[in-house]
C-alpha cells in the first residue's frame, strides 16, 4: 500500500465575500510509497503550497481525499490532527520557523515534549540525530546566533526527531546561499537513503534533481512526472529544465 | 498645497495607527481634563469661602503639582512607546527620499494635532466635570454650592500653558530620536535578532534583599513622624526592588525553572516558561510601573478614605464635649469656683436648658521626661515636640493634678487622702511606683489607682502615655508646681492650670450649637470686663466648628486620593492596553510556527494565557503585598489625624484591593480582545 495516496484533490478559494472564486487545485491524484523522495515543481502560484498545506491537514479540500497510511486526514476530529500530525509527519519549511525563544536543542524537543516523552529519551534520540545533521556544537545556541543554514538542519532535526512516516519540505532551500543548499540537499538525500520518505515542494531545478520523482504542477493540476531511474542528479537536472522549458513556452509533453 | 501635503501624511499615520493613537489622545485628554478640575478647584472662589477652604486650596494645589508631574513622565512614557512602532513608517518615508527636515515637519502636524485634540476635549470635559467635581468636594466636605456652571479663563489658559509645554517637549524628543537614527534603523522590525534573556543573578538578588530590607523598615517604624524620612526611603527601596524584581528577578525564576529538567520538559511547562523569559524581559519595566501606580492608587484610596469615614470617630476623640470650655487660672490660687459656675448657667440659660453631661473640672498640669518614678521638665522642651523619635516618645510623659473632692462629688465616691498622697489613673499601662515625684518638688506617694475620670480626656492627650493624680491639697500641690516651673530657665515648660466646662447638646444642629456658643463667650467677655470674673485666657472648642475642619481637609484629602486614583488608574490601564498591544503583534508570529511544529489551537491558548494571566497579575499581586506592608506605617499615620479605628482601615484596604482588583480583571479582559484580535488576524493571513 502507497504511504500516501492523493485522490482527484479539488480546493476552492472563496473571497470573504463570496463574490469570487478560486480553484487552486483541480483532479490532484498522485501516491507516494515507502522510502521515495519526490519533489513538488512548479511556478509561484501554481498551488504547490496549498497542495502541501493539504498533505499536512493544515488546510481541508473541498472535495478528494488525502490518504496517509490509510488515513483520510480531512475526517479527523480538529482534536486529533494536532497530534496526527505530530506523530505522523516532519515539517521543514523555507523560513525556518524555529521560535526564538527556545535554543536550537529546545526547539528540536518541542514536538517530543508535546507527546510527553521524558527527557532521558529525547536525549537519547537527539544526539545520533545531531551528529548525522552536523549540529551537535551548536545545540545550547538560539535561532539568531546561528547561520541560516545551521537553522535549517536544526529544523531538520526537529522535523525528524519524531521518525515521522513522511518528511514535507516547503521550499527548503529557498533561504539558503548556494553551499548551505548543497549541505541539506545532500543530507535529505542521505536520510532517504536511509529510508525515510519525502515530499518537497520546491521551484528550484537543483533541489528538486536530487529527488527520485518529480511532478510538476500547473495551474492548480499535476502537469508531469519525470521518474529519475538511473539518471545522475545532472541527467536529471537537465531534463527538469527541459521540461519547464516545456512549460513555460506552453507546449505539451509527452 | 505642499503644506497639505505633511499634514495629511500626519493625518494618515495617525488614522492607520488609530488602535495605538485613540487611547493616547484620550489619555491625554484626560490628563487635560483632570488638570483643569483641580486647578480650577484650587483657585475657585466657592471653594476657598468654605469653611476650611484654605486647607482645601492647599492640598488641591499640591495635589496639581503630582499631577502635573505626572503627567509630563507618563505622556514621555507613552510617546516613546509610540515612537517605536512607528520607526518602520518613517524608516520607509525616509528611503523613499524624504530627509529628516520633511520627518520633522510630519512629526511636528501630529504633535500638533495631538495637542490640539487633547486639549479642546479635554477642557470641553473639564469645563463640564469641573462643577460635579465642585459638588462632589462640597458634599465631601459637608458644605454646599450653588449649581450655576462657571468658566475659569485663568485655569484655562494655566492648562493651555502646561499641556503647551509638554507637546513641545514631547515633539523635541520625537525629533531628536528620528535625528539621531540611521534609516536602516528605523526600517528594520522591532522583533528583528531579539537577544535571548541572560539571568541577571545579583540584580534579582539584589531586588529581593531590598525588597525585605524595605518592607522590613516600614515594619519597623514606631513613631510616623519621625520615621516620615524612614518610610520615604522605605518607599524608593520598594520601587527599586519592585522594578529590579521585575526586571531581573523573573527572568531569574524562569532560568531556574528551566534547569529543572523534568519541570521544563513537560508540554504544559515547555512553552509558557521559555516564552515568558522573553516576555518578561520586553515587559519587566512596564510591569513594574504598573505594581508600582497600583500600590500608589492602593496607599491613597486606602488611607484617605479611612480618615474620611473614620473622620466622625476621631472628631469624637478629638472633641469629647460637644462643647467645651477651658479658663486659664494665672496661678492655682486665684481659682475660684466662680467663673465656671457663671459659665455653666450661662450655658444652660442660653441653650435653653437642653445642654446635657455639664461637667466641671479642674487640672494642672505638666510634661516631662519620666525615670523611675521621677518627672523631669527640666530640659525636657528639647524634646518637646511631635519628631521626637520613639524611644524618646516612649519616655514623655504628661501628668495632670486633679482635687479629691472634685472627684468625689462628680462620681459619687468617698475616697479619703492624706495631704501628699494620691490616686493615679493611667492612659496607658498600671502605674508601676510607689511614689510620683515632680523633680524639685515633693514626692506624691501613690495610694492606689482608679480606673474611671469624672471628665472625657481627648484623644491627642493619649498620644503619649498621660498620669492623672487626684490629690486632696490640689491648691497646694499645683501651686508648688506653678511656683517651680515659673522659676526654670526655659519659657517653655510652664505648668498650666485650667477649669474646664463641658456639656454636650443633644439634637441640636451644628450652626445653632455654634451660636450658641458664640454667644455664651460674648457674654463671659462683657462680664469679665464689667464684673472682673477670674480667668485670665478662655478657649473654647465646640465639636460642631470641627466637624467642618475635619471634614473641609479629610474630604478634600480624599476627593484628591479619588482624583488621582482615577488618573493613575487610567494610566495602568493604558500601560496595559499598550503591553497587549506589543504582545499581540509578538505572539502573532509565534502562533503560527506552533501550530505547524503540531500544537492544537487550545493547546497554545491555554499556554499563551497562563502566560498572558502571570504576567498581567504579578503586578496586582505584588501591589497587594506592598500595601499589606506598608500597613503598620498607614495605620499609625492615621492614627497621628485621630483615626483609631484599625478594623476600619483594614476594611479599607480590603476593599479598595477588591475594587481595584475587580477594575483591573475588567480592564484585562477588554484590552485581551484587542490581543486575540491581532493574534488571529495573523491566523487569517496566512
Amino acid at each position: 500500500m502507497s504511504i500516501l495516496e492523493v485522490r482527484d484533490l479539488r480546493k476552492v478559494y472563496t473571497s470573504r465575500f463570496g463574490t469570487q472564486q478560486v480553484e487552486a487545485l483541480r483532479r490532484v491524484n498522485f501516491s507516494v510509497e515507502q522510502g521515495e523522495y519526490v519533489a513538488v515543481m512548479g511556478e509561484s502560484g501554481s498551488g504547490k503550497t496549498t497542495l502541501l498545506n493539504l498533505l499536512a491537514a493544515l488546510d481541508k479540500p473541498t472535495s478528494g481525499t488525502v490518504l496517509l497510511d490509510g488515513v483520510d486526514t480531512a475526517s479527523l476530529p480538529e482534536k486529533d490532527v494536532a497530534a496526527f500530525r505530530r506523530d505522523h509527519l516532519g515539517f521543514v519549511f523555507q523560513e525556518f520557523n524555529l521560535l526564538d525563544t527556545f535554543t536550537l536543542e529546545d526547539n528540536i524537543y518541542l514536538p517530543l515534549v508535546l507527546a510527553g516523552k521524558s527527557h532521558k529519551e529525547m536525549a537519547e534520540r537527539l544526539a545520533p540525530l545531531a551528529r548525522e545533521l552536523g549540529i551537535d556544537g551548536l545545540l545550547k545556541k538560539y535561532p539568531y546566533e546561528v547561520s541560516g543554514g545551521q537553522k535549517q538542519r536544526a529544523a531538520a532535526a526537529r522535523a525528524l526527531i519524531t521518525e515521522p512516516r513522511i518528511l514535507l519540505a516547503d521550499e527548503p532551500t529557498g533561504a539558503l546561499d548556494s553551499r548551505s543548499t548543497d549541505e541539506l540537499l545532500s543530507l535529505f538525500a542521505q536520510v532517504n537513503r536511509r529510508g525515510q520518505t519525502i515530499v518537497m515542494v520546491t521551484h528550484s531545478v537543483k533541489a528538486a534533481s536530487h529527488a527520485t520523482r518529480v511532478l510538476f504542477i500547473r495551474d492548480g493540476e499535476v502537469y508531469h512526472q519525470l521518474y529519475r531511474g538511473k539518471d545522475t542528479n545532472e541527467q536529471l537536472y537537465q531534463k527538469i529544465s527541459d521540461t519547464l522549458t516545456v512549460l513555460a513556452t506552453g507546449g505539451e509533453v509527452r | 498645497m505642499k503644506k497639505g501635503f505633511y499634514l495629511r501624511l500626519a493625518l494618515d499615520g495617525m488614522r492607520k495607527n488609530r488602535r495605538l493613537y485613540l487611547p493616547y489622545l484620550l489619555t491625554c485628554a484626560g490628563m487635560v481634563m483632570m488638570f483643569y478640575i483641580l486647578y480650577s478647584l484650587a483657585y475657585s472662589p466657592a471653594v476657598r469661602n468654605m469653611r476650611g477652604g484654605s486647607t482645601m486650596a492647599m492640598i488641591l494645589i499640591l495635589g496639581t503639582v503630582v499631577m502635573a508631574i505626572f503627567a509630563l513622565l507618563f505622556l514621555l512614557y507613552t510617546n516613546s512607546f509610540l515612537a517605536r512602532r512607528r520607526n518602520r513608517e518613517f524608516g520607509l518615508y525616509n528611503i523613499l527620499g524624504m530627509n529628516k527636515g520633511n520627518l520633522g515637519r510630519i512629526l511636528l502636524w501630529e504633535t500638533l494635532l495631538s495637542a490640539l485634540v487633547s486639549l479642546l476635549a479635554g477642557l470641553a470635559c473639564g469645563l463640564l466635570f469641573a462643577k460635579l467635581a465642585e459638588l462632589f468636594l462640597a458634599h465631601m466636605a459637608g458644605e454646599t454650592v450653588g449649581y450655576a456652571l462657571t468658566v475659569e479663563p485663568r485655569s484655562i489658559l494655566a492648562a493651555v500653558l502646561f499641556f503647551g509645554v509638554i507637546f513641545a517637549v514631547l515633539l523635541i524628543v520625537s525629533l531628536a530620536r528620528v535625528g539621531i537614527s540611521k534609516p536602516l534603523d528605523l526600517l528594520k522590525s522591532e522583533a528583528a535578532g531579539e537577544k535571548p534573556p541572560r539571568a541577571n543573578w545579583i540584580l534579582a538578588l539584589l531586588g529581593l534583599l531590598i525588597l525585605g530590607a524595605a518592607y522590613w523598615l516600614a515594619v519597623s517604624i514606631e513613631a510616623p513622624l519621625t520615621a516620615l524620612t524612614v518610610f520615604f526611603i522605605a518607599v524608593v527601596m520598594v520601587i527599586l526592588a519592585t522594578y529590579l524584581l521585575f526586571i531581573a528577578g523573573s527572568v531569574a525564576l524562569c532560568k531556574l525553572l528551566q534547569k529543572n529538567k523534568s519541570y521544563y520538559y513537560r508540554s504544559d511547562h515547555f512553552v509558557s516558561v521559555s516564552s515568558m523569559t522573553f516576555r518578561m524581559k520586553r515587559n519587566g519595566a512596564g510591569l513594574a510601573s504598573i505594581c508600582i501606580l497600583a500600590t500608589m492608587v492602593l496607599v491613597m484610596l486606602a488611607t484617605t478614605s479611612c480618615l474620611y469615614f473614620g473622620g466622625e470617630n476621631a472628631l469624637r476623640g478629638e472633641c469629647p464635649y460637644d462643647v467645651s470650655f477651658s479658663l486659664y487660672c494665672d496661678h492655682p490660687e486665684d481659682c475660684g469656683p466662680e467663673a465656671p459656675e457663671r459659665i455653666s448657667e450661662l450655658a444652660h440659660t442660653l441653650s435653653g436648658g437642653r445642654e446635657k453631661d455639664l461637667t466641671v473640672y479642674t487640672l494642672s498640669g505638666v510634661s516631662g521626661l519620666f525615670r523611675d518614678g521621677v518627672l523631669e521638665m527640666d530640659g525636657y522642651s528639647r524634646f518637646a515636640d511631635l519628631t521626637s523619635s520613639a524611644s524618646v516618645l516612649e519616655k514623655i510623659r504628661t501628668v495632670y493634678l486633679t482635687p479629691l473632692s472634685e472627684y468625689n462629688r462628680l462620681m459619687g465616691t468617698d475616697y479619703a487622702l492624706e495631704d501628699g498622697e494620691a490616686l493615679v489613673w493611667s492612659s496607658k499601662k498600671a502605674y508601676a511606683y510607689e511614689t510620683l515625684t515632680f523633680k524639685g518638688c515633693e514626692p506624691i506617694r501613690i495610694r492606689g489607682s482608679v480606673k474611671d475620670l469624672p471628665f472625657r480626656v481627648p484623644a491627642s492627650e493619649t498620644l503619649v502615655t498621660m498620669y492623672c493624680l487626684i490629690v486632696p491639697d490640689w491648691t497646694a500641690r499645683a501651686a508648688e508646681l506653678h511656683d517651680f516651673t515659673a522659676g526654670l530657665e526655659d519659657p517653655l515648660i510652664k505648668s498650666d492650670t485650667l477649669q474646664l466646662c463641658s456639656f454636650d447638646l443633644p439634637g441640636v444642629p451644628d450652626e445653632e450649637q455654634i451660636r450658641i456658643t458664640e454667644e455664651i463667650v460674648q457674654s463671659a467677655l462683657d462680664e469679665q470686663r464689667e464684673a472682673g470674673l477670674s480667668f485670665s485666657t478662655m478657649s473654647y472648642k465646640t465639636r460642631a466648628a470641627n466637624r467642618t475642619d475635619f471634614f473641609s481637609m479629610y474630604g478634600s484629602l480624599f476627593f484628591l486620593g479619588i482624583v488621582l486614583s482615577i488618573v493613575f488608574v487610567a494610566a495602568a490601564a493604558l500601560i496595559i492596553y499598550y503591553k497587549q498591544l506589543s504582545e499581540g503583534y509578538e505572539d502573532q508570529r509565534r502562533f503560527g510556527i506552533m501550530q505547524k511544529v503540531g500544537m492544537t489551537v487550545k493547546e497554545i491558548k491555554s499556554a499563551v494565557n497562563a502566560q498572558v494571566l502571570t504576567v498581567f497579575f504579578a503586578p496586582l499581586l505584588l501591589a497587594g503585598l506592598h500595601l499589606a506592608f506598608a500597613f503598620p506605617f498607614l495605620h499609625k499615620i492615621v492614627r497621628l489625624f485621630g483615626v483609631l479605628n484599625t478594623p476600619l482601615l483594614i476594611l479599607t484596604s480590603v476593599i479598595c484591593f477588591l475594587a481595584f482588583a475587580l477594575f483591573y480583571v475588567f480592564v484585562y479582559r477588554s484590552t485581551a480582545r484587542t490581543y486575540v484580535a491581532i493574534v488571529s488576524a495573523g491566523e487569517e493571513g496566512r
